[in-house]
């Protein structure tokens, strides 16, 4: 500024050049102390106390809008406490409390609304319902509203919010301070889109002045988390359900679990391969007998001091409605615990209602995992029956075929089942978690 | 008449009606004195007395007149501040003056902020008046997709500095907002007379007071200042 003026004037008028100062009125109907937390940003402050509206007129004084009597009532977090999210610290100045009806069952929820002089604002929201929490924050822009396999979505930012419900709500109490008109009895209709843990909400207004949309990017907060950024002491109440934005636990990291699962997979399959091509299956014992006829002989199951896996196959010929029986012993020649197994084949069939029908099976094979390898001696005790006899049909006769280093198949279904299963139950319980989330929208199954 | 930029240097014109300098920049028409809050309207080379409005009200901005940023790089300085009020509030709208020589507007609502350069009307021509504006309606302007996000008549409420057309109270301003999907930001400007299908459009982004480096910044009780913007950050 230079000094070339001849007049002598008043110094430079600069507003705003001195702190900003809280002030604390007294309400002119209730006499309550009002603090005014949010400096001139304010269109309509509502007694803490008493309800009654105040609303600063053009000389910046602050005029008595409406005179009401109401009780003061708690809220989850009290007016101007101060807490510490997204990294800065933000004020309580105005606490709203809203509704929605839907099917007789009325959901409240309670909003904090959050100032900083340097930020703006935020809305923090405290679902009464099921106690879970969500921050609110200015969309930075517009989402697009469209379909998605006849769902209505909305994107923005590369994120696709599915429509969760609208919804028309009401507000029932009100304490603090806004920068906009509300008061109690205010409805609104608001669409919310949710891709948890995140949302977007979008809400209508109209006035003789014009009609605007707000678009609010909505976040789920543990309980916890408020609780630390509020410095509250004890515990937040406890969430009960899903709600539109918690995270579901069994998805996160999902993706990690399939492609890990689809690696497991390919190493299984080599796995199988590898093992099911280094197993020979050498036939180390071949018989047929009568089958009043024990057979006995020496086997060898491979240098001791390994394991292997024995396969016993078992088939007795002619059956007709009779059973055969082998009882087969391998008793090693230099241990004292023998090994037992008893395989069966049998034939059954007749008339019954004028079907005929057979069941049974001449043929079987057993496999036993985990032999030591050695010598052993073989025996084998065969039985048979006719009908419910235990006399063996005549002219009988049976075969035993022993392999050693055969293919145990439950080495290679095992592992799979185990590799398919986890994903699969993390799956399914993910599954479970999204239908009790969405059993609350508008998608819900009609009950 | 050619001036000077308005980044330039003030013209030696005096208040009519306290004599104090009335530094008047560049193609600015409106200013309000700042030693005894004169409207003064300058058409040619001839100053009007608006007369003394009522001060702009308090409504709790961090910015300051005179503060310094920059946006996306370009430097500005705030020249002036419009506030308007409509059914839903106050809001202002800042004046900037940048580098460059060309002017800008940082709307401020709701502690949102958003910087509009003006962009030349044919690039709209013809879109619409502002009674055919709905909140939600998409259209795309200059290749831009966007939505309606606000349409308002608003008061003039009151200013401080300078004003690039002529501030009087009593006027209406008709506009509305468009957002984009990536964050673009549109107003468009019908003046005091909606009835038309010319608005000047503003292209422009939204931004935080820290991605534009104001300083300095207004001070408030109990409330530490953000960190100053680092050296060579914001100097224009």
């Amino acid at each position: 500024m230079t000094a070339s003026s001849q007049t002598v004037v008043a110094a430079p008028q600069r507003p705003f050049r001195d702190e900003a100062q809280v002030e604390t009125i007294a309400c002119p109907s209730c006499g309550g102390p009002i603090t005014r937390g949010a400096f001139g940003t304010v269109e309509k402050i509502v007694c803490p106390y008493c309800g009654s509206e105040l609303s600063p007129s053009d000389s910046g004084a602050l005029a008595l809008l409406l005179e009401v009597r109401r009780q003061q009532r708690p809220s989850a977090l009290p007016l101007h406490a101060r807490g510490t999210l997204d990294g800065a610290t933000w004020e309580v100045v105005g606490i709203v409390w809203r509704e929605v009806t839907a099917d007789g069952t009325t959901f409240p929820w309670q909003e904090f609304l959050l100032y900083n002089p340097y930020l703006g604002y935020r809305f923090l929201l405290f679902f009464v319902y099921d106690r879970h929490w969500a921050i609110g924050r200015p969309l930075d822009g517009a989402p697009e509203i469209g379909m998605f396999f006849s769902r209505k979505v909305a994107k923005f930012g590369g994120k696709r919010y599915r429509h969760f419900q609208t919804s028309l709500a009401r507000v029932t109490y009100v304490e603090g301070e806004f920068p906009w008109q509300i008061r109690a009895g205010d409805q609104a209709v608001a669409h919310d889109y949710v891709a948890p843990p995140f949302g977007l909400s979008v809400e209508e207004t109209h006035d003789e002045n014009g009609a605007d949309i707000a678009y609010t990017a909505m976040e789920h907060l543990e309980g916890d988390a408020v609780w630390k950024a509020f410095a509250r002491s004890g515990r937040p109440p406890n969430p009960v359900g899903v709600g539109p934005l918690r995270p579901n636990r069994w998805k996160q990291g999902a993706g990690v679990t399939w492609v890990s699962c689809a690696l497991l997979l390919v190493l299984w399959v080599a796995i199988s391969i590898g093992y099911t091509a280094s197993r020979d299956a050498v036939v180390v014992f071949e018989g047929r007998s009568a089958i009043t006829e024990p057979l006995t002989q020496e086997i060898d199951l491979g240098p001791a001091g390994d394991v292997t896996a024995v396969s016993v196959e078992f088939s007795a010929q002619p059956l007709s409605n009779a059973w055969a029986y082998a009882d087969v012993l391998l008793v090693p020649h230099d241990r004292d615990e023998a090994i037992g197994v008893g395989v069966e084949a049998d034939e059954w069939h007749g008339v019954d209602g004028g079907e005929s029908w057979t069941e049974g099976s001449s043929h079987n094979t057993v496999t036993i995992g985990g032999v030591p390898t050695g010598s052993y001696t073989l025996q084998i005790t065969p039985q048979a029956g006719e009908g419910t006899s235990t006399t063996p049909p005549v002219g009988l006769t049976y075969a035993v075929v022993i392999r050693r280093d055969v293919v145990l198949a439950r080495y290679i279904v095992l592992p799979l089942l185990v590799i398919i299963l986890v994903p699969l139950l993390l799956w399914s319980f993910g599954l479970m978690v999204e239908a009790q989330r969405w059993k609350n929208s508008d998608y819900a199954p009609s009950s | 008449m050619m001036r000077a930029p308005v980044n330039g240097p003030p013209d030696p014109t005096f208040c009519p009606e306290c004599g104090a300098p009335a530094p008047f920049r560049g193609t600015t028409v409106t200013l309000i004195c700042e030693y005894c809050g004169s409207t003064i309207v300058r058409t040619g080379v001839d100053l009007r007395l608006v007369g003394k409005v009522s001060a702009i009200l308090d409504n709790g901005s961090p910015l300051l007149l005179g503060a310094r940023g920059n946006f996306r790089g370009d430097p500005f300085e705030i020249l002036g501040r419009l506030q308007v009020s409509y059914g839903r509030g106050t809001w202002n709208e800042w004046f900037l003056g940048f580098r460059d020589g060309t002017i800008g507007w940082l709307a401020e609502a709701l502690g949102q902020y958003a910087v509009l350069r003006p962009r030349d009307p044919s690039t709209v021509a013809g879109v619409a008046t502002h009674r055919a504006f709905t909140v939600g309606a998409s259209l795309t302007l200059d290749g831009t997709a966007l939505v309606v996000v606000d349409t308002r008549v608003a008061q003039y409420r009151g200013a401080e500095g300078q004003l690039p057309f002529v501030a009087e109270p009593g006027l209406s301003f008709y506009s509305a907002d468009l957002r984009g999907a990536g964050g673009e930001y549109v107003t468009l400007d019908w003046g005091n007379d909606g009835n038309h299908n010319r608005p000047v459009p503003y292209f422009g982004r939204s931004a935080t007071l820290s991605q534009l480096g104001m300083h300095p910044l207004r001070r408030f009780a109990g409330w530490p200042m953000p960190q100053p913007p680092a050296a060579g950050g914001a100097r224009p």
